[in-house]
Formats: structure tokens, C-alpha cells, sequence
């Protein structure tokens, strides 16, 4: 994957870690191939901020060229973190940043069963507006312990 | 035969060891046993033995002791083969040729049977080409070892490469007279056939080409070779249906190969547009996945079929993403009327594709793909580029790249745009950009180089390089070890431009000793393809190292050497400081020789007078020596150059 792809699609830069991270990531970073050539892209990350129970997953960026959209690869990408998700079987739920004005992404989002749950004010640096919406998507209910009751 | 000085038995023996220590390369046990007998002082001057210590001392790399022991060895005793031997088989070592074939000559005097000598001395005549020598050291080599097959061969090609068909025909037959009689149909029987075949056809009598392969097709096992040789000489020889049938045989073998057809249009004598256009109709429907079917028509058709046909063409290449599209037409474009046609068809495809993602509005059916607007875009860049718009080109690859940022040939695009339109800095960029884009891409890394080098950007080039040369060397020794001649060459250049005059004769004399190599590698193939019975690849290789400086490589590296040299001549560097000053800041900087400002002298002196058999030797100097090939390949031109300078110079 390479940075000046990313910085293609989307308005806000990453560091140099990101990038690094994602060349490890295995799965959760993923190109999207329109025809042979490099349209769209998806990185995301496990996070255990929330609580140390909680094992979540959060979506860094996913993104389509613009002339490459409603063709169904931003679902595809969608659908492999959701793959993902479910082959692992461990995880609470999926969540992500979205700018507030960003009506297609926020709908997009839904379709999957993604849920606003919370506004970040002055979440974003360079862009404006720079408040987040965060969606999230249940995998599991929260109190349901992780694995198995005997 | 004895030598002038023989050793009583002992020594003998010892002496004996010797030579099996050399031919084992055991070459310290080797010393040992000479050690032995040069201590006792009744033989520490024996000639032989003195010469054997010397060839091992040089195989140890002590060259200069050789040489020392090999001479001593050989006064003491100018009547010994082996002495004479030795000293042949000192200066091959050392590339001295002619000097080692003397040397061989000399050792037959004194044992004009000898196998061994005369079998090394037919491998330095070969790489010479003394042909005639070839030509008499074979016949005495045949004379003694008449049962075997590359007594035969040997003598056979030496005919064959004088020209001398006749003989060489002769040869073959009654060597493979013999062999008939027990022959079974393996590789190197076939081989030796179509060898034959080759003689034969070069001979000038195809009809008697033919009717050989026609006896001996079942014996020959390369079908392919054979089919194609049968088709070919069929057509020569006017056998049209013959030879049509087995081009299409050929065809269904490889529908691939565009040569099949443009020989099978000939074979069926089809001359008019429409014959060769249906010709091509009924290919493609017979080979839908081939290619050659469907592009060689668009060089025939005219016209409204002209525009019918690459319409289809292009438009199945744009949906699929064909990237090379263009260069595949471009051959097209030395027929205007052809490049009017292509560019009315894309613009169209622009317009249609942006209001309904199809090639042309009216017709129904599927939308393209999202990506075949961006290919159109790539296409029409280029299709300016190539007819020096650089602005409509510029306008196209921008918007391809607005389109598509992450296609990585745009800006390999973009950049030879610039390129073309004489922005070697801006063009660097672009491919600069295009090389971060994915560094693994090898290709691109050459490129990025390259455009460098144009930009004179000697450092940066090198460092791009290093990417991919070893690690652990420094890049610029790893691509000259690489024989990586684009990269010396272009650098050559960029060292020319920037005025360091030195340093880009060192990268030109480089490339002129790539090429030396080249000539020097063909030596072990002398004894390997007439092992390996491989005769047609073998008489193709000679005739390649033959005109390998014809080569284009050599050309550019050979004309930008001799360009310096005459720069030199004609704005000579004053003293040691100037020579600094143009080179300061280099720490690898190249020392001039010191006649430098007499160069052109010594340049023109050896122009008057090239031999027609090939190059002069002149040992002006070593830098002389080494440019003498240049010059001769580059005769025309220099003499035009060095005229003009000479009448400027009253």
C-alpha cells in the first residue's frame, strides 16, 4: 500500500507510523482492485481503550475514487471487516469516525447496521466541519462475558 | 617427442607428477615436486620444468614470477613443444592471442603431431579468425584422429565459414555416410542435419535444400525448425500450395506469431486490400483469442473499413484496460489519414462516455466499465504527445490523473511528455513521484534512473538504483559488474553535459570493455557447441561477436567517447589545476592521460588507415588502442567531424 494512494482519497494525513503499521497488518489492511488498478482502501485496528474487557475494532479509513463509487467496492471492503469480525468471534463491536456533514458515508454506514452513538466535538484538526460522528456497529451485548459460561 | 635435455627416470617421474598436479589443480603440490627437481643442482636449470613452476605460479596468480620462469625455462631450452607450449598457454591466459599462437606454431615445429597443441591452437585461430589457419589445423587434426566426429565437424565448418561450400557439403556427406548406417533419430543427429541443411541452403541451391529435408524429415526431431524451413523454401521455390498448407499448419501450431501470416498471405497470393482483409475475417473467427488476426489487418484496411475495424479494436482494448494500446497502434500513425481517423474516434468516446458510459450514445447494451474513460484519456495523452501537442497532451494526462490518482503509468506518462518536450527536470519528477508510488516495481525504479541521468542528476540516479543492486557494494560498481550499459551510457552523457570530461570517458571505456567480455566469453563455446552438436546457434553466435560493435549500445557510448575526445582537441585543459577545476567536488575524479590535447592527431592519424580485414592495432597507447575499435565502427561519421575540425584549423 502506498502513503501517496491514501493521501489520495482522503483529506486528512497520517504519520509515518500509520504507515508502517499498516504494511503489518495482514488483513486488517486491505487495497480494493478495480479492474487491475488501485481504486479504494481499508485499514483498521483493534482497540482495547474502552475497558480491558472489551475488545473492539476500529476502522482507521476506508475509502473509494470518487469515479469508482456505486459499484459496490466500499460494500466489499465493509464486508471483509465484517468477515473478519465474525471469523474471529472475540469482538464487542466495530466503530469509526465520520465527518458530520458526510450524509453518503453516514448513510452508507447504516445499510450495515451502523448506529451513531456519539458526537466528538472538534475531533478533526485541519478539515472543517471538524466535529466526528461515531458510528458503531454491536456485535455483541455489552455484559455478555467473553467465551462460554460453564 | 623427447626433449633436448631429458630427465633420468626419477625426475622424469617427478616431472610427470608435475603435469598431472596441473591438469588436477593441485597446483601447490604441483611447485612441490618442480621444487624437488630444480634442487638438485644437475637440473636447476631444466627448461621444462622451469616452465611448468612458471604456468603454475601463474594459475596461483603470480603472473609476474610466470612469466620470469616460463622465459627462463624456454632459453634454456628453445627446442622443447612443452617449453613452447607453456608459454602459448602463459599469453592466452594473459588475452595475448596473436602471441600465443606463434608460441603453438613454435611447439609443432618441434612435435608437429601433437594433438593436445594443435587442438588449442584451432581454438585461438577460430577466435582470431584466421579461418585458413582454422581450415589446416582442422585437416591435420583430421588426418590424425579420423574416427572421430569432431575431426569431421571442425573441418567441415572451416569450409563452411570460408564460404567454401562445395567442400564443406563434401565433408558432411562422407562423414555422414559413415554414420547412416547405425544412426538412431537422437538431438544431435537432427542437429547435425539441418546443420547440413543450412550449408546447403546457403549454398544458393533451394531446390537441393528441399529435397534434404524432404529425405531426412523423419531423422530430424526439431518439428518446428523443420516445418518452418520446409514452408519457407517452399515459397521460394514458387511451391505456393505446398507451402501455404504448411503454413497454416504453422498457425495452428502458434496463432500467435505474426510472420505465419504476412508468409501465408504470400503463399496464397492474395495482393488485393479485400482478399487480405477476408483472409484475416476468416483467421480471427478460427482463432478468436489470437491477436495477430485482429491487429495486422489495420494495416491493410483503408478507409471506412479502416475506421470500421479499429474502432472495434480499440474499443474491445479500452473496456479490458489494455495499457499498451497505443504503442501497439503506433506503427499506424506514418499514415495520416489513419491518425485523423483514431483521433475522431477517441474524442468521440470522450463525449459518449461522460453522458452515458458507453462508447457511442445511440447504441444499446451494457455500460463500460468505470475504467475505460481513464484508458481513453491515457490513449489521447499519448496520441498528442506523440504528434507534439504537449499542451493537449498535458490536458489529458492531468485530467487522467485527476481521474485516477493512483495509476502509476500516468505519471510515467506525464514525465515522458515532459520529456518529449524538452523538460528533462520536470520529466524526472513525474517518474520520481511514479517510483514512490510503488518501490518495488523494478521497472519503474529504470526508469526513475534514467529520467535522473537526463536531469543530470548523477547522485540521485545512483541512489535510486541501489534500491535493487547488492548490498554491501556501491551501486555504480554493481550495475558496471551488471554489464548495465543503459545506466553507463545515459551517465556518460550526464557527465559529458556537466563538463566532467573524465568521467564520462571512464563510463564510455566501460562499455567498450563490456563488449571486449562479450568477445572474450565467445572463447569456451568454441569447444562447447561442437560437443554439444548445437552447429546452427554455434555459426549464429560467431557471426553476432563478428558485428557485435555494430551493436547500438556501442554506438552511443562509442560516439559520446569520441565526442570528448574531440572536445579535448579542440578546447584542450591547460595544466593540472584546470583539470581540477573541472572537477572539483568529484572524489572519484579520473585522471586524464596526459596527451590528451595531441588526441585528435592520434585519432585522425589512425583513421587513414583501417584495414579492411578488420580493426587496427596501432599501441599508440592504451587509451588509443582501446578507442581504435570505436573509431572503426564509426569511420563514416568521424571522418565527416574530423574534415570539418581540420579545415577550421587551416
Amino acid at each position: 500500500m502506498t502513503r501517496a494512494n491514501i493521501e489520495l482519497v482522503f483529506p486528512v494525513s497520517y504519520n509515518d507510523k500509520f504507515y508502517k503499521d499498516v504494511l503489518e497488518a495482514g488483513e486488517l489492511a486491505k487495497l480494493a482492485y478495480y479492474n487491475d488498478i488501485v481504486v479504494g482502501a481499508v485499514c483498521c485496528r483493534i482497540d482495547y481503550s474502552d475497558s480491558f474487557k472489551s475488545k473492539r475494532l476500529y476502522i482507521m479509513t476506508l475509502g473509494c475514487l470518487y469515479p469508482y463509487r456505486r459499484l459496490g467496492i466500499g460494500t466489499l471492503m465493509v464486508q471483509h471487516v465484517l468477515n473478519y469480525v465474525e471469523q474471529d468471534g472475540n469482538f464487542d463491536s466495530i466503530f469509526l469516525h465520520v465527518q458530520v456533514n458526510n450524509e453518503g458515508a453516514i448513510d452508507f454506514y447504516k445499510k450495515f447496521g451502523f448506529e451513531i452513538v456519539e458526537t466528538k466535538e472538534h475531533y478533526y484538526k485541519r478539515i472543517e466541519p471538524a466535529d466526528a460522528h461515531v458510528l458503531q456497529k454491536t456485535i455483541r451485548k455489552s455484559g455478555q462475558a467473553n467465551g462460554t459460561l460453564e | 617427442m623427447p626433449s633436448s635435455n631429458p630427465l633420468p627416470p626419477k625426475e622424469n617421474a617427478l616431472f610427470k607428477r608435475i603435469l598431472k598436479s596441473y591438469e588436477h589443480k593441485q597446483y601447490k603440490n604441483g611447485l612441490k615436486f618442480a621444487k624437488q627437481i630444480l634442487s638438485n643442482p644437475k637440473f636447476q636449470e631444466h627448461g621444462e620444468t622451469l616452465a611448468m613452476k612458471g604456468l603454475t605460479l601463474n594459475c596461483l596468480g603470480r603472473k609476474e614470477e610466470a612469466y620470469e620462469y616460463v622465459r627462463r625455462g624456454l632459453r634454456n631450452d628453445l627446442k622443447s613443444h612443452v617449453c613452447w607450449h607453456v608459454y602459448g598457454l602463459l599469453q592466452r591466459s594473459d588475452k595475448k592471442y596473436d602471441e600465443a599462437i606463434k608460441c603453438y606454431r613454435n611447439a609443432l615445429k618441434w612435435d608437429k603431431d601433437n594433438i593436445q597443441i594443435l587442438r588449442d591452437l584451432s581454438l585461438l585461430q577460430i577466435q582470431m579468425r584466421d579461418l585458413e589457419g582454422y581450415r589446416d589445423t582442422r585437416y591435420q587434426l583430421l588426418m590424425l584422429r579420423p574416427t572421430q566426429r569432431a575431426s569431421w565437424i571442425g573441418y567441415a565448418m572451416s569450409f563452411h565459414l570460408l564460404e567454401d561450400y562445395k567442400n564443406a557439403l563434401s565433408i558432411l556427406d562422407t562423414f555422414l555416410d559413415q554414420q547412416l548406417k547405425h544412426a538412431t533419430a537422437d538431438y544431435e543427429h537432427s542437429e547435425l542435419l539441418l546443420y547440413q541443411n543450412l550449408v546447403i541452403q546457403e549454398s544458393g541451391d533451394l531446390q537441393f535444400a528441399l529435397n534434404h529435408l524432404d529425405i531426412y524429415s523423419a531423422q530430424i526431431v526439431d518439428k518446428l525448425t523443420l516445418k518452418e524451413n520446409l514452408a519457407e523454401l517452399n515459397l521460394k521455390q514458387s511451391n505456393y500450395n505446398l507451402s501455404a498448407r504448411i503454413y497454416e499448419e504453422l498457425i495452428n501450431r502458434n496463432p500467435e506469431n505474426t510472420m505465419y501470416y504476412e508468409k501465408l498471405i504470400k503463399a496464397k497470393q492474395l495482393t488485393t486490400e479485400e482478399d487480405i482483409l477476408d483472409f484475416y475475417l476468416k483467421y480471427a473467427e478460427k482463432y478468436p483469442r489470437a491477436m495477430p488476426p485482429k491487429r495486422l489487418p489495420l494495416n491493410y484496411a483503408t478507409g471506412e473499413q479502416f475506421k470500421n475495424l479499429v474502432d472495434k479494436y480499440m474499443r474491445k482494448a479500452l473496456s479490458k484496460g489494455v495499457p499498451p494500446l497505443f504503442v501497439d497502434l503506433r506503427s499506424l500513425y506514418k499514415n495520416a489519414e489513419k491518425v485523423r481517423i483514431i483521433e475522431d474516434l477517441i474524442l468521440s468516446y470522450v463525449d459518449s462516455l461522460k453522458k452515458c458510459s458507453k462508447y457511442s450514445e445511440s447504441k444499446n447494451g451494457p455500460k463500460e466499465p468505470a475504467s475505460a474513460i481513464l484508458w481513453v484519456y491515457y490513449f489521447l495523452a499519448q496520441h498528442y504527445d506523440y504528434l507534439k501537442q504537449t499542451d493537449k497532451a498535458l490536458h489529458y494526462i492531468e485530467t487522467a490523473i485527476e481521474h485516477t490518482p493512483t495509476l502509476i503509468e500516468l505519471f510515467v506518462t506525464k514525465g515522458r511528455i515532459y520529456k518529449h518536450a524538452g523538460n528533462p527536470i520536470e520529466a524526472y519528477r513525474c517518474l520520481d513521484e511514479a517510483q514512490a508510488m510503488d518501490t518495488a516495481d523494478r521497472y519503474i525504479n529504470s526508469k526513475c534512473a534514467k529520467y535522473m541521468l537526463r536531469a543530470n542528476l548523477i547522485k540521485e540516479a545512483e541512489d535510486i538504483c541501489a534500491k535493487f543492486t547488492r548490498e554491501g557494494v556501491s551501486a555504480m560498481e554493481n550495475l558496471n559488474e551488471m554489464q548495465c550499459m543503459w545506466f553507463q551510457t545515459e551517465c556518460a552523457l550526464a557527465y559529458q553535459r556537466l563538463g566532467k570530461y573524465g568521467d564520462a570517458l571512464k563510463k564510455c571505456h566501460e562499455v567498450d570493455r563490456h563488449f571486449s567480455e562479450i568477445i572474450e566469453d565467445q572463447f569456451d563455446f568454441h569447444t562447447y557447441c561442437m560437443r554439444k552438436m548445437t552447429l546452427r546457434s554455434y555459426v549464429g553466435l560467431l557471426r553476432l561477436e563478428d558485428v557485435l560493435r555494430g551493436h547500438p549500445f556501442y554506438f552511443k557510448a562509442a560516439k559520446c567517447a569520441i565526442e570528448v575526445y574531440l572536445h579535448l582537441f579542440d578546447v584542450p585543459l591547460k595544466d593540472e589545476s584546470a583539470e581540477q577545476e573541472l572537477n572539483t567536488g568529484e572524489s572519484r575524479t579520473f585522471k586524464l592521460p596526459t596527451f590528451v590535447p595531441d588526441i585528435t592527431q592520434k585519432l585522425i592519424a589512425f583513421v587513414g588507415f583501417p584495414t579492411k580485414k578488420g580493426i587496427t592495432h596501432l599501441h599508440l597507447s592504451p587509451y588509443i588502442s582501446d578507442v581504435a575499435p570505436l573509431a572503426f565502427i564509426l569511420l563514416p561519421w568521424l571522418k565527416r567531424v574530423i574534415k570539418r575540425r581540420c579545415q577550421g584549423l587551416g
